[in-house]
């Protein structure tokens, strides 16, 4: 009996590890497979491709523009979520949390038929001389869109797991509600604030499909490497593919340096 | 001086009401209620952190209750102290100081000054992550203190420290109260508090003061079944008073019988009907052989367990129920009491109080 349990739980594990070793193949082995494709001189190449480095630039420009944007409008928000019990407060939460489930092509012909320039929201911009649909403005819009949510759901946590007593004690020890956040919620929030902000500005680089709709030009690199990729073929896309997985490989390592060490 | 007003509030599910009471200058009182009776809830609304539905604050003769918490002048010790993890002690104590019109070299002065008094000056520079319970409780009292407020709320401010922590702490803060003058409002859970340290005490229970006065009061008269289970009248039985003789006395009392089921005491008694009755385990008197003496209740037990209480023990005794006798540690000592022996338990008529 106590054999045939020790069997089973060795076979458990086993079978667990089985699993979980063919997952994180599935996942290593195509991104090694492109990083080792790319030869070093297709790689130098690609550093001296002015259209892939303009795009790249493009690319970083606007990817900070939302999150910088998405951090102005969804932290107030994310605070209030965690503190104050508002009518309608979990509503907003999942309006909020909409786009995470929207297919992105999707989210992109919303954003076109509602920023377009005959549409009143896209209309009246473009009166005030913003054009967005097919400009860096409508880049901005749709990574917006695609990564606030993490924003909004990253900052809200990090608020939540501050005590809001410890404002209490500061506001009676003289500081006003906005000091008290300055000089405690926000430096106790501040490494979680940050590595939400670099996961949404990763899922804005890695933004494609609403991008596509939006504006297709000026290309940011997702859009240049499926242009190559359609136009030239495989060997055109790896050299700007590999680019960009070195840049997002470089933010993951940031947000996990970020993310504060899990509990042992 | 602290006066609250009809107070009326949401406290987690359900409301506190009627909360109207008055602490003078200078005066140390308590709010006495069990875990989740509002008491934080209570002290929240007062420094002007949770909102009131209905009633006043008033303090040092100003109403406040329109005020902003920072504008109240007041200092709160929490239960669980939040210090601000990211200070070092001294910033931590120095926090309150900011807005002041204190000389950087003042507001050093008043940190260090507070630190020797409590005890923590070889802390200063250090983080307040790895300092223990009763170190964390003076460097937020401290901390509390350190703008001098002229008002202090405490939270169950030894609620997380041992013991012999907490006879410390109670000895310093009766003594840093009467030195500073701070009118202080504490809300407890624990009895001892309200004795050692209260000069008024108010029973909080089901949202509403239940009793208030001299710990003494509360304590030897509680005014229902509810208080006294709560401030360890520590006997207290639920049944039936009948009437025996004839009422003498001013108030009139009539000797009767109080019959919880197949207990029955001899009591002196107001009116009859259903009652508790609450016996102070100090006025119950042990002894292991009969003994002959004008106690009119005698019952036989056993002893369950000896719970030494400071220079009290208490005895729980099964008498076909639980009772508890609370004698000197001498006397339990003389008496060589240990589980499982029999004796017996004796007290007056009057030791019995109905309510």
């Amino acid at each position: 009996m106590s054999r045939s349990r020790r069997f089973s739980a060795l076979s458990t594990r086993l079978l667990v590890a089985g699993l979980g070793a063919v997952l994180v193949l599935f996942i290593l082995g195509p991104l090694l497979r492109l990083l080792f494709l790319a030869s070093p001189q297709s790689l130098a190449e690609a550093l001296r491709d002015r259209e892939l480095s303009q795009s790249i630039a493009l690319t970083v420009f606007t990817a900070t523009a939302a999150t910088l944007l998405g951090a102005v409008l969804g932290i107030p928000l994310a605070y209030a979520l965690a503190r104050s019990a508002f009518p309608g407060r979990r509503l907003v939460q999942s309006l909020v949390d909409l786009p995470v489930v929207i297919p992105h092509p999707v989210a992109g012909i919303a954003l076109l038929l509602f920023l377009g320039r005959r549409s009143p929201v896209g209309g009246a911009l473009a009166q005030l001389g913003l054009d967005i649909v097919s400009h860096v403005p409508g880049i901005v819009a749709a990574m917006l869109f695609v990564s606030v949510p993490l924003i909004v759901s990253g900052a809200r946590e990090a608020f939540a797991s501050i005590d809001p007593r410890l404002e209490r004690v500061a506001r009676t020890l003289g500081d006003t509600g906005w000091q008290a956040f300055r000089r405690i919620t926000l430096p106790l929030a501040g490494r979680s604030l940050l590595a939400a902000g670099m996961l949404a500005w990763a899922r804005s680089v890695s933004e494609f499909g609403s991008i596509v709709i939006v504006t297709y030009n000026p290309k940011v690199a997702s859009v240049l490497i499926y242009d190559r990729f359609t136009a030239f073929g495989l060997p055109a896309a790896v050299p700007a593919a590999v680019i960009l997985l070195l840049l997002a490989l470089v933010v993951f390592l940031v947000i996990r340096w970020l993310q504060p060490a899990e509990p042992s | 001086m602290i006066r609250v007003e009809g107070l009326r509030l949401r406290a987690g599910t359900f409301e506190l009401r009627d909360i109207s009471f008055e602490v003078a200058a200078g005066g140390y009182a308590l709010i006495l209620g069990p875990t989740g009776s509002g008491k934080t809830t209570l002290l929240e609304a007062i420094a002007g952190h949770a909102p009131l539905l209905e009633g006043r604050v008033t303090l040092r003769d100003q109403d406040v209750t329109q005020w902003a918490p920072e504008r109240r002048g007041l200092g709160i010790v929490y239960q669980q102290y939040h210090l601000f993890p990211h200070l070092t002690v001294r910033a931590n104590l120095g926090y309150g100081l900011q807005q002041s019109a204190l000389s950087l070299d003042e507001r050093r002065a008043r940190v260090e000054d507070l630190a020797n008094r409590l005890g923590i000056a070889g802390l200063l520079d250090r983080g307040v992550a790895r300092l223990s319970g009763g170190e964390q409780q003076r460097v937020a009292l401290g901390r509390a203190l350190a703008p001098r407020p002229s008002i202090l709320l405490l939270d169950e401010p030894f609620a997380a420290v041992d013991p012999a922590t907490r006879r410390g702490l109670r000895r310093e803060l009766r003594a840093l109260h009467e030195q500073e003058g701070i009118t202080t409002l504490q809300v407890t859970h624990d009895f001892d508090d309200a004795l050692r340290l209260g000069d008024w005490v108010a029973v909080l229970s089901e949202g509403r003061i239940a009793q208030a006065g001299t710990p003494e009061e509360v304590f030897r008269y509680p005014n229902s079944a509810g208080v006294a289970y709560f401030v360890g009248a520590g006997n207290v039985f639920a049944g039936n008073v009948r009437r025996t003789g004839p009422a003498a006395g001013e108030p009139a009392r009539f000797p009767a019988q109080f019959q919880s089921d197949n207990l029955v005491l001899d009591v002196l008694a107001e009116r009859e009907g259903p009652a508790h009755a609450v016996i102070r385990p100090e006025d119950i008197f042990l002894s292991r052989e009969a003994h002959p003496s004008s106690a009119r209740n005698r019952l036989v037990g056993r002893v369950v367990r000896l719970e030494r209480l400071g220079p009290s023990v208490q005895v729980h005794l099964d008498i076909g129920r639980p009772l508890i006798a609370a004698i000197t540690t001498a006397s339990a000592e003389g008496m060589a009491l240990k589980p499982g022996d029999r004796i017996e338990a004796s007290f007056k008529a009057m030791a019995v109080r109905l309510v």
